[in-house]
Parts: structure tokens; sequence; C-alpha cells
């Protein structure tokens, strides 16, 4: 157990050097003998960037720059620790406000100052003990392998452990991670049957979200915010059911609502401005994005769309000196990213538009069209889709609707993308029927699928290759294609050998999906099989 | 910028102060060379930052639990677990006093809790208990009738008052010798604590008497 303090490496992040040699006294005299220490978020970063961490001690309030919540995210997103690195994140306020703020990146554990040796030791040895414990489970999330992270938390929890609570909602969450909403449920409802238990209730109306019970499950987020109107998720997750079922101006409010208990939440701020700005709330959408472009000055999750959005919100409240000031910021925050450049002219255009400048809107729709050429085959669809929305406003139906067309066809099983396609349609008061078109691509897509299934378990793998491969090049950012036409050569490989060029077309699927959703749960299995087909992936 | 920023920011920055004075105490009384402090006085200055420390917290909670933005997180937490924690913090404080700080319970006993809140109970009572306690304090957490009841005990001279006495059921303060008003204050705080703390049968309580295992005063915490 000594081996966890004298051979692990350290990193302490104060912006206080006294703060920082209190806490390096104190790793010294538990028997640390590697720390690094860091004065900001910026030298924390670049320090995790060269060298490998086991044990990261970092204070919230680092003064200006990042503060460690966006230190956090920025290492965790930028994969600089992994899930064996233990970040202790140190407050000198409770920490239950950033719990409660429903953070995406959340730390190991938190340590309210000023802490004991003591109480440090004990925590550190807790949280090696715990590693240790899951480190079987850990390795397997790593390789996103969620199956059999599963099988390792269901051999632990047949010991009956101290930590059993804890290690049942760990399983939830990788069970959702996974698609296996039934094993979730089941989970919920063993321990809601005993009490009812935030996190269980929680869980439940997850599921029951991605079982598209909708109504049901904004009981639940409702039920739980009356209960405890502090826990800002729950606000989160009921406006996603309000979206869900069109109820767009209620889904304002209740983020409207989540964001003055908790106004730090960047993505909070921003889905609030696209919800205000499409719903005609144009000062709302203003406060909302300027509150977001200020939260994401120094974080990693920084993107052109907040300016875009602050820029058209400030245009919408006949302040067009503003706007175009805001979007000027944009080339100084991200030069050279062509997504920059295209939200730039989206947002010109759109702005000019308005002014009743159509020359000058035209000549903005422009080279946002060159830009969109610049992404190929892989531009992201919310490109698209603000692409869509500024051809709408400038009149060009034909262009809108194929777009939309195409972004349908490429996400057809995304629910939460498709609403916000019907959203566009709705906010730009474009003449295309987008909910029967969803429905009638879906149905095709369906179809397609359901075909090359049947081909395969017929024996006819060329033939389900053919179907698969030519609907794949037509939605090549269709993930279950992609994935479906990947199996389908796989499953060929298996019964009759592996060939170089079946391999490679696999690589180019996989390749397909992993640009769009690295995390997708269906990969694992598909990159697995490949490597026992190809063990050079 | 609202009065629970401002209080909030000030609490960081006193903190951090506290922060430092604690552990060059604790340098201090380590250090056998050291000839500036007699280490009894500096384990009293130890002993008084600790408290005004937990003071802190406690002001910050009473202050968010007036506004109603007290949030609660009820979880199942493992006794064991949490009190070890509870005695590892205030263990450096009560050595320097020369008492001893023990805790005793199942480790497979399990509560529901909020396990920040009903840490900061425990560590103002702990530091009231230092005051009276002569040479030991003890934790103890127990399933009784359907509740967790997590005692702090001393050996110390006991309450005065009636007793025993349930909170918030009784509109009589118990009285505590050395300073009521401040041990009112620490009560009131406790016990709206243990409140936010119920089932739909059961709600929390607290509960001061005398001579349960040692033989001062006995704090207890009833959580369904």
């Amino acid at each position: 157990m000594t081996d966890d303090f004298s051979k692990k490496h350290y990193l302490i992040i104060d912006d206080f050097t006294d703060m920082r040699a209190v806490i390096r006294s104190i790793l010294r005299s538990l028997g640390v003998n590697h720390i690094d220490q860091a004065r900001d978020g910026n030298d924390a970063i670049s320090q995790m960037n060269h060298k490998r961490y086991d044990v990261v001690l970092c204070d919230y309030n680092l003064g200006s720059g990042k503060d460690g919540q966006q230190v956090l995210e920025e290492a965790r997103h930028r994969e600089l620790i992994g899930v064996d690195c233990i970040f202790i994140m140190v407050t000198a306020e409770n920490t239950r406000e950033m719990v409660m703020g429903a953070v995406e990146y959340a730390p190991d554990n938190y340590l309210a100052k000023p802490f004991t040796k003591d109480l440090l030791k004990s925590r550190l040895d807790k949280l090696f003990e715990r590693k240790a414990h899951l480190s079987d489970v850990n390795k397997a999330l790593m390789a996103k392998d969620y199956g059999a992270a599963i099988q390792e938390l269901d051999t632990l929890l047949a010991d009956s452990p101290k930590n059993l609570s804890d290690l049942l909602k760990l399983k939830t969450e990788i069970c959702l991670m996974a698609n296996r909403h039934d094993d979730a449920m089941a989970i919920y409802e063993q321990v809601l049957a005993v009490r009812d238990i935030t996190w269980a209730r929680f869980g439940m109306g997850k599921v029951l979200y991605a079982k598209k019970r909708h109504a049901q499950a904004q009981d639940i987020f409702r039920q739980l915010i009356e209960l405890n109107p502090n826990l800002i998720a729950a606000y989160d997750w009921l406006s996603k059911t309000q979206v869900a079922q069109q109820q767009f101006n209620e889904a304002e409010q209740t983020l409207h609502a989540a964001a003055k208990h908790s106004p730090r939440g960047l993505k909070r701020q921003q889905l609030l401005g696209d919800l205000a700005l499409g719903n005609g709330h144009a000062e709302a959408a203003e406060a909302a994005f300027g509150h977001a472009v200020t939260l994401a000055k120094h974080s990693i999750l920084n993107t052109p769309a907040l300016f875009a959005g602050l820029a058209k919100s400030k245009a919408s409240n006949n302040k067009p000196v503003e706007a175009l000031k805001v979007l000027g910021e944009i080339d100084k925050t991200f030069p050279d990213k062509p997504e920059a450049i295209l939200y730039k002219a989206t947002a010109t255009a759109t702005i000019k538009q308005q002014q009743g400048d159509t020359a000058g809107a035209l000549d903005a729709l422009r080279s946002a069209e060159q830009t969109m050429t610049q992404f190929g085959e892989a531009s992201h669809f919310k490109l698209d889709l603000e692409m869509a929305k500024t051809y709408a406003l400038l009149g060009q139906q034909d262009k809108a609707t194929e777009l939309l067309q195409k972004a349908i066809a490429n996400n057809h099983d995304d629910d939460e993308f498709l609403m916000e396609v019907v959203r566009t349609c709705r906010e730009a008061k474009l003449e295309y029927d987008a909910e029967t078109a969803i429905r009638e691509i879906q149905q095709g897509v369906v179809k397609t699928n359901n075909m090359g299934v049947q081909l395969i378990r017929q024996g006819e793998y060329d033939a389900a290759i053919k179907l698969l491969h030519d609907a794949a090049e037509e939605m090549p950012g269709n993930k279950t294609i992609n994935l479906n036409a990947a199996k389908a050569n796989i499953m060929k490989m298996e019964k009759l050998g592996a060939t170089h060029a079946d391999i490679l077309n696999v690589r180019r699927y996989v390749e397909r999906v992993q640009a769009l959703a690295p995390q997708d749960w269906r990969l694992n299995d598909v990159i697995s099989r490949l490597r026992k087909l190809a063990p050079k992936v | 910028m609202d009065f629970s920023d401002i209080l909030a920011s000030s609490i960081h920055d006193i903190k951090n102060s506290l922060g430092l004075i604690l552990n060059s105490l604790d340098d201090l009384i380590a250090n056998p060379e050291n000839h500036i402090a007699n280490p009894r006085q500096a384990s009293l200055l130890q002993h008084e930052a600790q408290r005004a420390n937990s003071n802190l917290i406690q002001l910050l909670n009473l202050y968010k639990l007036g506004n109603e933005q007290l949030v609660v997180q009820i979880a199942e937490q493992n006794v064991d677990d949490f009190l070890s924690e509870v005695v590892a913090d205030n263990q450096a404080v009560c050595n320097a006093l020369n008492l001893s700080l023990t805790y005793a319970c199942d480790p497979s006993l399990t509560g529901y809790f909020d396990a920040e809140l009903i840490q900061s109970v425990l560590d103002s009572t702990i530091g009231n208990a230092r005051r009276y306690a002569h040479t030991r304090i003890l934790l103890s957490a127990d399933n009784e009738a359907g509740y967790l009841v997590i005692r702090v005990e001393d050996d110390g001279s006991g309450f005065s008052g009636k007793l025993p006495l349930w909170l918030p059921d009784t509109s009589e303060p118990a009285q505590n010798a050395g300073n009521p008003a401040r041990t009112r204050l620490g009560l009131y705080f406790a016990s709206s604590i243990a409140q936010l703390h119920k089932t739909p049968e059961r709600t929390g309580r607290v509960r001061l008497k005398n001579s349960h295992i040692l033989s001062g005063g006995c704090f207890e915490l009833w959580l369904p």
C-alpha cells in the first residue's frame, strides 16, 4: 500500500504558492516522492500533456483563467488523464452545488478545505483501494468494452461488497452507455423497492426517455424537482422530455429555471439560447448566449456556434453593430478553423438578410457554401442544419430541403437530432413536412437494414454487402448503416476467410463511425471481431 | 453579486487562511526543535481554528437553509467508512489536546444520509465535546427501531436540565454549562439537518442525554 504514496506521481494545482507548499509538505509527510506543481489551469494542462499523473489535487478556484472544473474537463476531454487517474477537486465552499450543477465530467472526489494530513491519507487510501477494486472494470471501460465491464462488475457484486450501492449505481451507468436499458431498469426497481433513492428514480426517468415513453419520464423528472428544487440535472432532463414532445416553450422555461439555480453550466446556457431564439424570445436568447460566451472563454468546449448565436440574438434585438462586433470575435478566438468560418458566414448572411441587405446576405451565403465543400462527407450534422436554416431564411427552399433530407438520412435513429430538424423547419417557417419526411426516410433505412440482415441469414453475403455498401455510400454519416455494412463484411470473412479488400472496407466503415461517435456502444464488438480477422489493426 | 456569492467567496478566503494556520500549527507541534510555542498553547490554537472552520461551514449551511438553497443528497453510506473519516479529520486536534477520539460500529452497517451535512454536524458536535471531555470522546452507530443512531459521547460532566431531551420536539432549550447561546445555535443546526432526512413515515431528530457508555454528555442523531 505504501507504494501508492512513494511510487506514484502527484500534481498539485493551486494559484497560491503558500497553499501549494502546504499540500506539498502534507504529501511529503505521507511518503510521496514525486510531486509536481502548477500555478494555473494552462500550466496544469501543459504538464499533464507531457506526463501521466496518478493523482491530481486541483483547487477549484484558480483565479482568472480556467477554473478547476474546466481543467478537469479539458484533461478528460483530451484524454490527458484516464479512468485510472485519481482527480481530486479541492474546494473551500462545500461541494454540493458543484455536484448538483450536473457537470459532464465529475472528479473522483471532492476535498473540502482546510483538510488535515490524516484526512487526506484516509481519503487517498480509500480511493486507491477503490481503483484497485475496480481495476478490471476500468480496463474494460478504457477499451470501451461495456459487456466485459458489466461482467467484471457482476463478479464484484456477487461478493456482496461493502460498497454495494456504489457498484450498483456504476453498473446502471455502464448499462445505459451500452444501451442495456432493461438491465438498468431492473436495478432501479430493485433499489427503489427498498427505499426512494434519487439516483435510482432519476435513472428510471432516463430509461423511460430512451424508450420514448416521454410523458412518463416527464412525470418522474417533475416529481424529482418538486422534492428537490435544487436538483439541476432533473431540469435538464425535464426539458429534454419537453422537447421530445414538441413543447418548446415549456422546455425553454424549464432550462431558464435551471440556469437561474446554476448559471455556470455552459451546455445548458447554449441549449437555452437555441430554444429561446427558436421560440422568438430574442432577449432571453441574448442573455443566455452572452453567459455561454463568457463561460466558454477558457473552456475546451468553446465553439463558434455560441458567438453565432449571440450575434443572431443581438441582431434580432436591433443591435446590428454589436452583432457584427461579436462576429469579429470569431476570427480572433478560432483562427483558421473552417467551422468558425462557416458559422461566421451563416450568421453574417442571417443578419444582413434581416437588415434588408440581400446582396450582402447572398455574398456571405456563397462564402458559407465554399467552406462547406472543405468538409467533404465528414461535415458534422450540426453544420448541415445551420446551412439549412440559412438557406431557408434567404428563401432558397430547395437547397434547404435537400440538406435536411440528407441530414435525416444520416441520423435516422437519433431522435434528439431529428427533433432539432423539426424545430429548425418550424423556426425557419420552412414549407417542408419534416415529420412525414422523417417517417418515410426511417422506413426506407429500416427496410434496407432488414433486407441486409435477411440476406446474411440466407448466406447471400455478397448481395447483403452490396446492398449495405450502396446505402452506406449514399448515407456516409449514418452510423447504423455503416456498422451493419461492416458486420456483413465481417460475417462473410468469418465464414469464408479474410480478404485484404474486405478488411479495408470494414476499416473505412469503422473509421467513419469513430469520427462521428468514438463512444458508440456498438463499435467495440465490430473492432474486436475485426482484430481477430486482421490482427494488425 | 448576491449575498450568497459574497458569503461563499469570503468563506473561501477565510478557509484558505485557516488552512495555513492549521497546517503551520501541525508543523510546530510535530517539530521537536520548536522552542517558540508551548505545545499546549499551539494545540489550543489549533482547536479554536478548527472550531472557527466548522462554524463557518455551519454558518453557510444555515444561511442556505434559511433561503431554501440547501440541497440534500441522501445516499446509502457505509457507516464504518464514514465514521473513520470523521475521526481522521478530528484526530490531530484531539491528540494535541490529550483526548482520545475513537469510534465503534459494525463494519457492515449502512445508512441513508447526506454525508457532507452529517459530517458537518458531527464536526461541530465533536468540537463542542472537546471542551467538556476529560480524557475521551467516543463515536458510535447502531440500528435502533428502524433508525440509524449516531452518538457522540464524552466523559465530562454531562448536560444539565431536563433529560433526555428530544429536538426539535421541545420548546425548552438545552443548556450546556459553558456557553448556552453557542450550544443552542449548534443544536438548532443539528436538528434542522436531521429533519431534512425523512421517509414518508419518519423524520430525523436529535436527542441529548447523559451517561450512555461514557459518563458524560451524549449527543444522538436519529436518522430514518
